[in-house]
């Protein structure tokens, strides 16, 4: 009974932790968008200029600023696109002259696949390997699969997949609505670019926790006292790793994102990363900002995630560690 | 064992960067030969769409990336330990704010950072790209650096020197840094590694070291370009890459272990 | 167990992506076609980016248009009358014109197009080119443009007032014109999708349905054409068309009308310096450049304009300054520099040929003591710096004529023009444009301009080196892709024959 109490008043500071996550979370987000206004305020290269091209006299280039209400005060122009974020007007982009929102859609879409996708693979392949990987002797390979940058590894596949065996075309993203199943093998191709580094990562972060778990005191009680050791294994260590485990894949998910970047130039994939980098190439600030507050929020939504399954493996493990050491 | 391995492979490399200062095959710039000669005897690697040898244009740009990365990192380095020192060790206000700052930063995509940097110092050139990644660095390391900082302070050596009367920068530098090697060695390299990554990346999205001198990352940049027609051209320069980071790895989790045994 | 669970997912998709590339045939009624670089504003009088000229060339219309021979020829007018001074031009209304929206186009919605481009309401909007109009008013079925003074060029430039409906909805979204294609979808770094205009004015389209992919990798591009997804690609390298199956795909190449050059800063040190700017140009083997960095196409220049031009181009300036290492080194000495000089050249980036162009120039520079460092910049970066700013040593780009005018390639040298970006300052100049400028009677025009020419050569204003090729890989089969003396791609005249 008294276990029990425990774990709830651990629940209630746990959850208060991941409460002022989720509270941090917009200070952090109006954070970035200032930061990332300021940025764009000390950066050469004029939108207007940018828009207009080499054709355009000075004061065509001036009369646009004007439209564009780029000649205004910089709080001024920070305090109302913060008030157009916050009801939902994310501005019209400069080049494309269309509103962000109908712009992003579909970008959002095929990166959030990216990334599930290679997230899926990294959690599916790395968990059962990183358990059977404490009798490995070595871990030289995985060093070798962690030193395989992103890029790297998407121009090989580009090369076998895409040039040798022809089985999709690089650069060629096919229409996520229409021609879904190409497009699926397409990202599927982009997330192992992702995957092979973390993998190696997640594997090697999960033999260390799992190696020395099983050095600890209880676990090895247990195995003198004649459990098996594949047993013990299961019951308890996995358990126990599987926290850090939890915050490790967290803190992968969140950088996903932001390494999807490059992955997403390599192979060609239209998503969000992509998007942003032709953006900052043509000065379209409001697309540029509407990506970056989306990123923001995405890397704080990863960190709370993994927190609240954590908060919900945790007490259970520790009541459960408590009876086996009892 | 692991340790040894990536010695003697980062060796290896430094050697071939530092031979290739004073010594390439043939010029690194030269327009030597056949455009897309097939490697063999005269062009080890091959040649690229100048009919220039790539192998003296890897060995010039191994030393390239050698340079960027490991200036890149010191300056993460230094400014990291700066910032995760004084946080960590006096913790309250000053630390809630940073901590907040470098989170945001943290968020912010690291080509926008690097974006912006590069157009403040003025775009081109490699010092431009060495500052960009050495700030986009600091927030990594001011991370470590705070959390072993804030774990050591009330260790009874701390303690003890605050009663013999150390001020706080003599305990700061003097006591505590030389306690953090342990996660400082091999976050030096992890930074390392990143650095080598990120400043390829860069050169992906066109913002990297300038042309003709060449780093590694640019040359598979531009290698991608010419996959189909020289294939030879992105995996060796991919492969030296795979190899300098396979080999600082590996001194970085030797060394882990290293300090680990030592403890 | 985990590996075998992984493999046979691997193979299932690999089977899925196998099945789903047999789907990818060659339709006879469609054609796709590969673009390097992404549209921006689809609105006529917004789009900036030449890609997107390019193409909306087959959605929009002028009053006048360009063919494929450099003429200009009515399009939704049917009749050009000039008064006897020069200042009045009345253009007919076609009888038939509807845009693509289905109604008839009336004078009042040309009115309205040209009002857009000139009135200054919309700032993005106004064409310098047409500052010349005094007032434009409809009269029946014609529209009368009254100009402030006598132009040569006036016709050039209207052909760019792209005809639009006076009540149309948004045009970035659902672009509406006469052209004999129509837009249907967009999707933004994707593609764009055209139909044929059933009731197009002129000869109709030969192809039902026009797909342009963006692909901005460059390999994807070649992938692609091998792959059997795309179709026509332009503007290729000859590294990619190296790659190309010769079986399947015809390489044809015309010129890409545009002065590539390396553009000296006339205000900068060195190259204040005649001497130095010579020297420059004696150092230059433009054909060892173009063997280089182009696998020997491009047509050398000599000075700002291109053999397309037909009249107003003078051959004989190419060869002004031959290859010549040991003068180059002499008049940089005879200039205070007996050591060679150093040199930044900027480049944009984005721009593959220019940066190989430069890379084979600072490596051939070495010959003759210069020694030249290049410095990449974005896009935006490099308008803001080199182009508006004129922060800059050198840079190498293309200058174009987006109106098949010489006066676009020459009037920027003036040095009171607002894009002179080079800071080219010469009196000479300056009086022979000022003449030109004026001169009503077409052959005496067309001699100032030649002059123009020979003083930018004789002057060394800038080292230029050649008309790019335009290599267009086509698939077998396709027809009928014509050359403009313009950055144009008419997809009109394309169709499939056995």
């Amino acid at each position: 009974m008294s276990l029990l109490c425990v774990g709830n008043s651990e629940d209630k500071t746990a959850l208060k932790a991941v409460l002022k996550k989720l509270l941090v979370l917009p200070v952090t987000m109006i954070l970035v968008s200032f930061l990332t206004f300021a940025a764009f305020e000390a950066v050469s290269g004029d939108p207007a200029r940018t828009m207009l091209g080499t054709e355009a006299t000075e004061e065509q280039v001036q009369s646009l600023r004007q439209e564009l209400g780029l000649d205004r005060p910089f709080a001024q122009r920070y305090f109302r696109w913060l008030g157009g974020f916050f009801s939902g007007d994310l501005g019209i982009s400069y080049s494309y002259r269309q509103p962000v929102r109908d712009l992003i859609g579909s970008k959002l879409l095929i990166t959030l696949l990216l990334s599930l996708i290679s997230f899926t693979l990294i959690t599916v392949v790395s968990l059962p390997l990183g358990v059977i990987s404490y009798r490995w002797k070595t871990t030289v390979f995985n060093q070798l699969f962690m030193a395989f940058p992103p890029f790297f590894t998407g121009i090989l596949i580009s090369w076998v997949f895409g040039i040798i065996f022809r089985l999709f075309t690089p650069g060629a993203f096919p229409d996520i609505y229409t021609d879904t199943g190409r497009a699926l093998v397409h990202l599927f191709f982009g997330s192992i670019c992702l995957a092979v580094p973390r993998i190696a990562m997640t594997v090697r972060m999960l033999r260390s926790t799992v190696v020395s778990e099983m050095n600890k005191a209880y676990v090895r009680t247990a195995i003198s006292r004649g459990n098996d050791r594949q047993g013990v294994l299961k019951r308890h260590v996995l358990k126990n790793s599987l926290v850090s485990a939890v915050s490790f894949l967290g803190q992968t998910l969140a950088e996903l994102v932001g390494a999807g970047i490059v992955v997403e130039q390599v192979l060609g994939i239209p998503g969000l990363g992509r998007f942003l980098v032709t953006s900052i190439l043509h000065r379209d600030y409001p697309v540029i900002q509407a990506i970056v507050v989306i990123l923001a929020l995405w890397v704080g939504l990863a960190g709370v995630l993994a927190d609240l399954i954590n908060q919900a493996i945790d007490p259970r493990l520790r009541i459960r560690q408590g009876v086996v050491s009892a | 064992m692991k340790l040894k391995a990536g010695l003697i492979i980062t060796a290896f490399l430094l050697i071939v960067a530092l031979v290739g200062l004073f010594w390439t095959p043939y010029s690194p710039t030269a327009m030597v030969s056949a455009r897309f000669t097939k490697p063999c005897a005269e062009h080890l690697f091959g040649t690229d769409n100048f009919g220039r040898d790539i192998l003296s244009r890897a060995m010039k740009g191994l030393g390239t990336t050698f340079v960027i990365a490991f200036t890149t990192v010191l300056i993460g380095a230094v400014a990291g330990t700066l910032v995760g020192s004084v946080t960590g060790y006096y913790g309250g206000m000053t630390d809630h704010i940073l901590m907040r700052f470098n989170d945001a930063v943290t968020a912010f995509p690291t080509f926008l950072l690097a974006l912006l940097i590069v157009s403040l110092v003025g775009p081109g050139g490699r010092y431009s790209v060495i500052l960009a990644l050495g700030l986009v660095f600091i927030p990594g390391f001011a991370r470590v650096m705070r959390s072993e900082y804030a774990s050591l302070r009330n260790r009874n050596f701390v303690t003890n020197a605050r009663l013999m009367g150390a001020g706080d920068a003599r305990i700061l530098f003097i006591y505590l840094l030389p306690n953090t090697v342990r996660v400082f060695l091999p976050a030096f390299t992890i930074g390392f590694n990143n650095a080598v990554l990120a400043e390829a990346g860069l050169s992906f999205l066109g913002i990297g070291v300038t042309p003709p001198d060449a780093s590694l990352g640019y040359m598979l940049a531009e290698a991608q370009g010419m996959l189909a027609a020289a294939p030879w051209y992105a995996l060796f320069t991919g492969a030296v890459i795979v190899l300098l980071v396979f080999g600082v790895g590996l001194i970085g989790e030797g060394l882990q272990n290293f300090m680990g045994e030592v403890e | 167990m985990e590996k075998k669970v992984f493999v046979v997912l691997l193979l299932a998709l690999l089977l899925l992506a196998s099945c789903a590339k047999k789907s990818s045939q060659v339709p006879s009624d469609e054609v796709r076609i590969g673009v390097s670089q992404d549209f921006d504003s689809l609105d006529p009088h917004h789009m900036t980016a030449a890609g997107t000229k390019e193409i909306m060339f087959n959605v929009y219309e002028g009053l006048v248009k360009p063919d494929s021979s450099g003429n200009i020829v009515p399009a939704v007018a049917s009749q050009v009358s000039r008064s006897e001074d020069g200042k009045t031009y009345t253009f007919t209304i076609r009888d038939n014109v509807k845009f693509h929206n289905g109604r008839a186009v009336t004078a009042q919605d040309v009115v309205y197009s040209i009002n857009r481009r000139t009135d200054g309401k919309d700032s993005a909007a106004k064409l310098a080119a047409l500052n010349v109009i005094q007032g434009v008013s409809a009269q029946g079925n014609s529209v009368v443009i009254e100009l402030k003074e006598a132009s040569n060029e006036f016709l050039a430039a209207i052909m760019n007032a792209y005809i639009i409906p006076g009540d149309h909805g948004d045009l970035e979204t659902n672009p509406v014109g006469t052209g004999p294609y129509r837009f249907v979808s967009r999707s933004v770094q994707d593609s764009l999708v055209l139909e044929r205009f059933e009731d197009y004015w002129g000869t109709k389209a030969g192809i039902k349905k026009v797909t342009f992919r963006i692909l901005e990798n460059a390999e994807a591009l070649v992938l692609g054409l091998q792959s059997g997804a795309l179709d026509l690609v332009a503007h290729l390298s000859s590294d990619q068309t190296v790659q190309l199956d010769s079986k399947a795909f015809t390489i044809e190449e015309g010129s890409m009308n545009l002065v590539q050059a390396l553009y000296l800063n006339n205000k900068a040190k060195p190259f204040d310096n005649v001497l130095v700017r010579k020297a420059l140009c004696y150092a230059t083997d433009k054909r060892k450049i173009i063997e280089l960095a182009f696998d020997g196409y491009g047509i050398p220049l000599g000075t700002s304009m291109f053999p397309s031009f037909g009249k107003y181009y003078v051959d004989e300036l190419t060869d002004y300054y031959s290859y010549d290492p040991q003068k180059a080194k002499d008049l940089l000495a005879q200039a205070g520099y007996p050591d060679g000089i150093d040199i930044t050249i900027t480049v944009p980036g984005n721009y593959t040929p220019h940066v190989n162009a430069a890379t084979a120039m600072t490596e051939l520079f070495r010959q003759a003591g210069i020694r030249a460092t290049i410095r990449l910049m974005d896009w935006g970066t490099w308008l803001e710096e080199v182009y508006s700013n004129r922060n800059f040593q050198c840079t190498v780009t293309g200058v174009t004529s987006d109106n098949m005018t010489a006066r676009k390639l020459l009037e920027r040298f003036g040095s009171k023009t607002g894009n002179n970006f080079t800071n080219y300052s010469n009196e000479d100049y300056d009086r022979i444009l000022a003449q030109a400028l004026a001169e009503p009677d077409d052959a005496k025009q067309t001699a100032l301009y030649r002059e123009l020419e020979k003083n930018l050569t004789e002057n060394a204003a800038n080292v230029y080196i050649q008309d790019m090729a335009d290599l267009v890989a086509v698939r077998n089969g396709l027809k009928g892709l014509t050359f403009y003396p313009l950055y144009v791609l008419d997809v009109s005249a394309l169709r499939w024959e056995q």
